[in-house]
């Protein structure tokens, strides 16, 4: 083996060496994994795990009293995407192994990520979009703003409940 | 380098160092089949690449659905418990390391190790399971189903409503159910009861009094079933109770502005993560059978990368609906 082949990043995969049969080559490689290469490592996959549990936490800093944007809950959502993404592209690079991986990645994870984003875009104007304009019969039955209020008013007129405690 | 042909050094040493240099000499072009990884592997990303476009559709849809609609209920609103969520996913965290670590434990051959890891993994699935289904219990018990006649929400407190108390109130079970609470002896009863009981002599008056106010379908729906208000912590039950916790056996229907919509998506969503999670489960059990020595560790990989596929859609799920 080269001192070329032990870059931990080696942008290529496992190459047939002329003589040998593709499975073999894989076996090589194989063997290159559990041996010398040892990309791994339980102490890698711990602090992983440590940063996982680390961005899970930082989720609910959106809801402490420290979170200056509470009164736009957008800047919240954002950042629980962000730290969500973030916690994806951990779990992909090291326990899928994705960062260790060759070419080959890209030719399997970019066409479905380009295709699931198109597909949420797709969905936007007919589903998205369906109660800017509805039937009467829809916007009958339909809960609004309105609705949520009156369940307040109900719930502060006490009403009832003066009697009760 | 990925293409079928790969092309290999015109080296008169085969075997010899440096063969993968491919950038010098004369160069012969050997058939190789596919992607240069393992058969298995290779048909796992590529169930996986049709997974990401399956969930994509429904987190797309849940999104577009949640923010299109002219109102969406609050969590608390639906009796999600954030706590139990962040819970679950630090569950299944946990088993996206422990079956990383037992893969790895049989790439170095030592397969009691390994299947030590795999049993944890199997462990902290079912507890995930476990949690989840105690978290569907609380929904049921609250009449929150996903689908029509056994779903007891309604989206606002209007004649339909009205009409649906009125209807549950006039089964010839309740009927006899509410006869015998008006019976019971004051004593009988605790606090709660008590003015429970008042307010619901009140509620059965309003449902069929003639001169009915709008306002009074509000009013019922606010007793039989309060929205807590926000900031209200009402996850451990320390909000208001409304007459449906008060009397389990009541059962009246609810108002959740936007919760038909939103029970539909939760557990849909939920429902195929979950069943996702059961596949994980069985494939973890049928691995058990087998000693996990390095042989095997290709088969481990192929369910650990299902595995942290099943972690990474929990990942999106547990903000979007519990936190959003």
């Amino acid at each position: 083996m080269s001192d070329h082949s032990h870059d931990h990043h080696a942008p290529h995969g496992p190459v047939t060496r002329v003589g040998e049969t593709a499975d073999e080559t894989l076996e090589h490689a194989e063997h290159a994994h559990e041996g010398d290469h040892g990309h791994g490592g339980v102490g890698k996959y711990l602090l992983v795990f440590a940063a996982l549990c680390g961005l899970t936490t930082m989720s609910f800093l959106t809801y402490s009293s420290f979170w200056p944007w509470r009164d736009e809950p957008q800047v919240g959502w954002a950042f629980m995407m962000a730290v969500s993404c973030t916690k994806a592209m951990l779990v992909v690079l090291f326990f899928m192994h994705v960062l260790w991986e060759a070419n080959w990645k890209y030719v399997l994870t970019i066409p479905a990520a380009m295709m699931a984003v198109f597909l949420a875009i797709m969905l936007i104007p007919d589903i998205g979009l369906r109660n800017r304009m509805v039937a009467q019969e829809r916007a009958l039955h339909m809960a609004r703003q309105s609705d949520v209020r009156l369940l307040e008013q109900a719930g502060e007129s006490k009403l009832l409940s003066d009697q009760a405690h | 380098m990925n293409a079928s042909a790969i092309s290999v050094p015109h080296d008169h040493d085969h075997h010899g160092h440096g063969d993968d240099h491919g950038h010098h000499g004369h160069v012969t072009l050997q058939y190789q089949p596919g992607l240069p990884l393992s058969k298995g592997k290779l048909i796992m990303w590529l169930f996986l690449s049709t997974e990401i476009m399956f969930f994509a559709a429904l987190l797309g849809s849940y999104v577009v659905l949640r923010f299109g609609a002219a109102v969406w209920p609050k969590p608390h609103h639906v009796h999600l418990s954030e706590p139990i969520g962040a819970f679950n996913t630090f569950v299944l965290i946990c088993s996206s390391v422990t079956i990383v670590l037992a893969l790895e434990a049989a790439r170095a051959n030592k397969a009691s190790l390994a299947k030590t890891w795999m049993v944890l993994t199997l462990v902290l699935g079912t507890l995930f399971l476990g949690v989840k289904a105690y978290e569907y219990q609380a929904k049921f018990s609250h009449g929150i189903y996903p689908w029509s006649p056994r779903s007891r929400v309604f989206e606002k407190p209007d004649l339909y409503y009205g009409s649906a108390v009125r209807a549950r109130l006039g089964e010839p079970a309740m009927i006899d159910r509410l006869k015998e609470l008006d019976d019971t002896p004051e004593d009988k009863l605790t606090a709660d009861e008590i003015s429970g009981r008042r307010r619901l002599q009140q509620i059965r008056q309003m449902v069929t009094s003639p001169d009915q106010q709008p306002f009074d379908l509000a009013v019922v729906a606010d007793q039989v079933m309060p929205l807590p208000a926000e900031g209200a912590d009402a996850h451990g039950g320390h909000g208001p109770h409304g007459l449906n916790d008060t009397f389990p056996w009541l059962k009246l229907p609810a108002v959740i502005p936007g919760g038909t919509m939103w029970a539909s998506t939760y557990f849909l969503l939920t429902g195929f993560h979950a069943i996702h999670v059961i596949v994980g489960l069985i494939v973890f059990a049928i691995l058990l059978l087998y000693k996990l020595g390095p042989k095997r560790a290709g088969m481990i990989e192929n369910a650990g990368l299902y595995w942290h596929f099943v972690d990474l859609v929990w990942i999106f799920l547990f903000p979007l609906l519990y936190l959003f």
